[in-house]
């Protein structure tokens, strides 16, 4: 049995793209899996933890607020920066003025989530070969070696995790869907004394749950039925069947 | 969500098109006998104001075309449907020396309409519908169908669209059942590449969206709201569609049923500011058809339109109509606002049938107060963004206002910031409480009002101990016995009043106007009393000394009043203006 934690986010803004609408961006209701764990991992992550979200129950009313911003419609061409390192010089400056794009938004504005997840130790082997300056260990050690390395044990992160989170260290600033919209964390550990969440229930569709990595070059996204009831959504596991894509 | 409700949307209208078929205005119809002789030339035209409007039809969908040939399925204009020349195009090429090539095309584009038919399955080659239309082209040349007169010189000059009917069939030859089911046989052959984020089946996935008709300021020719038209927009690599997987089907049910609710003669749209809004329920309910009514400026032939809707709206729950299902059912409303070549949400609610009549009827509380009886009782939502604009111009309604004054009614919070703002700078800018701006500033205060804050009534209020309020109507009152000083039978007035000169320092400073105005009251009650107004003198003495006693003795007249402290003042004006000039009380 996996020890599972709560943090409690809150913030002034938050934009859970949904990927239909992601030029002309609005959110989803409620928060996305794949947001959550972001959360947890700005707080630890190395490559071999997962955080595995279980529940994001919402605590604040759902509400809107509708943006336009000014960003930019280009991006940076893969072909001048070659030719620049080719020829040792070159401009690859980006004219902001030019690529001007007015985007609207609607994104929900004060927001706060109670978050629901544990931690699992990865199977090594897969990750290893991707993230060779990351480990101590030689690439080529045996697997049960590995295995067997006394660095790599799950009480070792589970305190470092508690030990960060209740002081309010991270790696990163954690944020609400987008890095601009940053968020506050806190460490929910007595369930007890904790508001309840909004009474609401209600059918949110197909949500995105996060993108399979498992090819890295083409990252597949993976959708589930999502589903608010009495204001919190049960995230169903990565491996169920509900998870498509 | 959004794309899922209105997915949803489609599934519950059987009427709006098929996969593989679209509605569009077909001007002749062909009725042809079994053995292919044509039996008439229908126009399904009729009046609509001073120009002709044809008749909707389902029809099989357009093929996409640009300068090629590319035939549709059982309907076309008369080129392609019977290899008739466009006159005015005849004589162009003829100038051109061209008349050859377009001879020759002419016979392809013929020649591609009856391919198109015969490319259809076998079953559909048997129908007799079908055959009729291919016996009819095997028969006739253009020249066979002059017999019809009239109708066949408009052909001829318009080259319009044109379709088939068998004789004795009320529906048209493309949609006869066998053609209906050969179409989505071909829609459905396509193999499945992605999972669709509408219905989470495995299906393949469109590459671009159709497009969107109908949001003001859009291209008219349709505009997208899924769209990856700039590289920043794509992610990891993907290309167009395949940023936000969505099926073939589910794109063309969403699309279909936006498009339908965006029609011109949509029932279900209304222009709120900068914003196209549609509204629909998951049910059947009376709200679908009343709510554009309750909101749009009702229509010149028909002024009451809204007060109606209104009033039903009032009385539903009196007569029980409301059925205990709009409990249950969802009603959506869709704001859109166009971003060049795409569209963007400006706003979008969801919110249960009862719930959202409970939301409206408390905006129509908020907003109700006392108007001359030759103003509209109810208030449309441009109406009351159309006072807070400069000029009164719809075209200088700031962008945004209007999809957060509808997101404030329809989720019953307080109205936005800036709607009393605009409207408390334009009452000032003007120097004029017109009632539609009395109105927004009467809600906008009473829905951010604070527990201890006394609400601020639909008529006079002669309790209301409010400084700001009893100033508003003080400076009424001042204004008054000005003119009943001045004005004559043959002089009616003074050319500058003291509203005109000093309502903008009376509303935000009024420390600096208030000791003024009250050394001039006397003379003038004094000067109306001698020139014959000894009725009105008496009253407005009465009034000066009711209000001013009411005022706090220390310190009566603020330094400063805030943009909220404004606004009462406004009301108490609007309010002491309204009665003093009712019935009941004028002499």
């Amino acid at each position: 049995m996996h020890k599972s934690y709560c943090l409690e986010v809150a913030g002034d803004f938050a934009c859970f793209t949904r990927p239909e609408m992601k030029v002309e961006r609005v959110s989803y209701d409620v928060m996305t899996p794949s947001a959550a764990r972001a959360i947890f991992e700005a707080i630890i992550w190395k490559p071999a933890l997962q955080w595995r979200v279980t529940r994001i129950e919402v605590l604040k009313p759902i509400r809107w607020i509708s943006v336009r911003r000014n960003e930019v419609g280009a991006i940076a061409s893969t072909r001048n920066v070659q030719t620049a390192m080719g020829s040792g010089s070159g401009d690859l400056g980006f004219y902001v003025e030019d690529e001007r794009q007015q985007r609207a938004g609607l994104f929900l504005r004060d927001v706060a989530y109670r978050l629901h997840a544990y931690f699992e130790l990865r199977d090594p082997s897969f990750h290893k070969p991707h993230f060779p300056h990351l480990s101590k260990a030689t690439v080529n050690r045996g697997e049960e070696d590995l295995c067997a390395m006394p660095d790599n044990n799950a009480v070792k992160f589970l305190s470092m995790f508690e030990r960060r989170a209740s002081r309010g260290q991270c790696v990163n600033q954690p944020y609400l869907g987008c890095r601009e919209f940053a968020c506050s964390f806190r460490l929910v550990e007595d369930m007890r004394e904790e508001p309840q969440p909004i009474e609401e229930t209600r059918d949110l569709g197909w949500m995105l749950y996060d993108l399979d990595y498992s090819v890295s070059a083409h990252p597949k996204p993976r959708f589930f039925p999502a589903r608010m009831v009495n204001g919190a959504v049960v995230v169903p596991a990565w491996e169920s069947e509900e998870v498509r894509g | 969500m959004i794309l899922q409700a209105l997915y949803d949307y489609y599934q519950r209208k059987p009427d709006l098109p098929r996969e593989g078929f679209e509605s569009k205005e077909i001007p002749f119809v062909i009725e042809v006998s079994k053995n292919g002789s044509a039996v008439q030339i229908e126009d399904t035209r009729t009046l609509d104001g001073k120009k002709k409007r044809a008749k909707n039809y389902l029809i099989p969908q357009a093929a996409k075309k640009s300068v090629n040939v590319a035939a549709n399925i059982l309907w076309g204009n008369a080129e392609y449907v019977l290899g008739l020349p466009d006159e005015q195009k005849l004589t162009d090429r003829r100038g051109k020396g061209k008349e050859r090539e377009y001879e020759d095309r002419l016979k392809d584009m013929h020649a591609a309409f009856v391919d198109a038919v015969k490319a259809l399955s076998e079953r559909v080659q048997t129908d007799e519908g079908v055959q009729a239309v291919l016996k009819f082209i095997d028969q006739t040349k253009p020249a066979d169908l002059e017999r019809f007169g009239e109708i066949w010189k408009e052909i001829r000059s318009t080259n319009p669209n044109m379709t088939f009917r068998l004789q004795g069939d009320l529906e048209l030859v493309c949609q006869r059942p066998s053609v209906i089911n050969a179409l989505n046989e071909a829609e459905s052959g396509k193999g499945g590449d992605g999972i669709c984020l509408l219905t989470g089946q495995k299906v393949k996935i469109e590459r671009l969206h159709p497009p969107i008709k109908g949001v003001w300021g859009a291209q008219t020719s349709g505009a997208n709201v899924v769209s990856f038209n700039l590289p920043s927009f794509t992610s990891w690599g993907k290309e167009q569609g395949g940023n936000a997987p969505v099926g073939e089907k589910a794109a063309f049910a969403y699309t279909t049923a936006l498009n339908y609710l965006l029609a011109r003669d949509s029932k279900q749209r209304i222009q709120i500011g900068d914003a196209s809004t549609v509204f629909w329920a998951d049910k059947p309910s009376s709200l679908e058809d009343q709510f554009a009514d309750l909101f749009g400026e009702p229509p010149k032939d028909d002024p009451d339109r809204n007060a109606r809707a209104i009033k039903a709206l009032y009385e539903a729950p009196k007569h029980g109509i409301a059925p205990v299902d709009d409990v249950q059912t969802r009603f959506f409303v869709l704001g859109l606002s166009p971003n060049a070549a795409r569209i963007a949400i400006r706003f979008w609610h969801v919110g249960t049938v009862a719930k959202l009549v409970k939301n409206i009827q408390q905006h129509f509380d908020d907003i109700e107060i006392d108007c001359p009886p030759y103003e509209k009782r109810y208030l449309s939502l441009w109406r009351l963004l159309v006072a807070t604009a400069t000029q009164n111009k719809s075209d200088n309604i700031p962008p945004n206002l209007g999809g957060e004054l509808m997101r404030a009614i329809l989720s019953g919070q307080p109205y936005p910031s800036s709607l009393l703002q605009n409207a408390v700078r334009r009452i000032r800018a003007e120097r004029e409480v017109t009632y539609p701006r009395s109105a927004i500033v009467k809600a906008c205060l009473n829905r951010a009002r604070k527990t201890h804050e006394k609400e601020l009534l639909m008529s006079l209020d002669e309790d209301n101990t409010d400084v700001a309020y009893l100033l508003g109507r003080l400076f009424f009152v001042l204004e008054e016995a000005q003119w009943a000083a001045h004005s004559t039978k043959t002089n009616p007035g003074t050319n500058t009043t003291i509203r005109d000169r000093f309502y903008g320092a009376a509303s935000a400073t009024p420390v600096t106007v208030f000791p003024q105005l009250l050394r001039l009251y006397p003379h003038h009650i004094s000067k109306a009393a001698k020139s014959g107004r000894k009725g009105i003198a008496v009253r407005l003495e009465k009034l000066v000394d009711d209000i001013t006693s009411k005022l706090p003795a220390t310190n009566p007249f603020p330094s400063y009043m805030a943009i909220s402290d404004q606004g009462r003042f406004a009301v108490g004006y609007y309010h002491q203006r309204h009665n003093f000039f009712s019935p009941n009380h004028s002499e």
